[in-house]
């Protein structure tokens, strides 16, 4: 079964830690978007992103300053 | 045409299936009907499950408060020879199983394995060939009742042709009857029918 895929943007981390502090951070401020294992797309390896809207990427870079979030890379892509 | 009375009242999942299974065992070869008296909406649906698996005519009646009567009227010879084996739902792709019997993947660290079931669940729905099934107990009940950060991914499962069950006596433990959000109940035949039946069980 083929599944619509939809433009998303992904944001990845240095550790499964700081990916699990994301989602703790983003319920807490209510922000929009989830986490999922890193699509293999992006890399082999295994790891966790977090997934949200790409117009939420403002709002998500702002954050992440604002509360010195670590993180490694935006990514927009079909999924 | 031969009618058996049980009362299941009192009895906890799946002790109503198992007397209902006892009663349709001792009917005649020309079939007849059994109703059996329950008193909890869990064990309704888990003999109804088990009518409608079994191919018996089914109607139930709510008599008072906590009290229905579900009667299955079995057709001749059903009674004598046992229903063919079950087959699991048509599957949606892998014919494989998928059991959830914790609301955490692996073990070690709780906060990384809750972390990696969601995960687990998320790559789930990423799948071209699917599960025909994903079978909750236990501690993964929590994870098809309110509340549970999967609801998405299992309902978007359901829509793909999965069955999400439950089983209904780890919600009743939990507290959990009236929260279910996604997917039906299910009791303890069935997981065991469904495992057995499948061409792969995976557990997460």
């Amino acid at each position: 079964m083929k599944r619509d895929r939809t433009l998303q943007l992904i944001l990845t981390f240095p550790s499964a830690v700081a990916a699990m502090d994301m989602e703790d951070m983003a319920r807490e401020l209510g922000l929009p978007g989830r986490l999922i294992p890193i699509p293999t797309a992006i890399t082999a390896g295994c790891g966790l992103a977090w997934k949200t809207e790409p117009e939420q990427r403002e709002a998500l870079e702002r954050v992440l300053w604002e509360h010195d979030m670590p993180f490694e890379a935006f990514y927009t892509m079909l999924l | 045409m031969e009618y058996i009375h049980v009362d299941a009242r009192g009895d906890a999942c799946p002790i109503p299936v198992v007397k209902t299974r006892q009663a349709i065992a001792t009917l005649p070869a020309e079939g007849g009907a059994v109703e059996t008296l329950v008193d909890n909406e869990i064990a309704v649906q888990n003999l109804t499950k088990m009518a409608d698996q079994k191919g018996y005519a089914v109607s139930t009646q709510q008599r008072e408060a906590d009290c229905w009567a579900v009667t299955l009227t079995v057709g001749a010879s059903a009674a004598e020879a046992p229903a063919p084996l079950e087959q699991p739902a048509a599957p949606t792709g892998s014919g494989a199983v998928v059991v959830v019997s914790a609301d955490h993947m692996g073990e070690g660290d709780e906060r990384l394995g809750r972390t990696l079931l969601k995960a687990f669940l998320y790559a789930l729905t990423q799948q071209d060939a699917l599960p025909s099934a994903v079978l909750f107990y236990n501690g993964g009940a929590h994870l098809t009742c309110e509340g549970s950060d999967s609801l998405e991914d299992l309902r978007n499962l359901a829509e793909q042709g999965v069955e999400i069950l439950t089983c209904g006596t780890c919600l009743n433990f939990y507290g959990l009857s009236e929260k279910l959000a996604v997917g039906g109940v299910t009791n303890m035949y069935d997981i065991v029918e469904r495992q057995l039946n499948a061409a792969r069980v995976v557990r997460p």
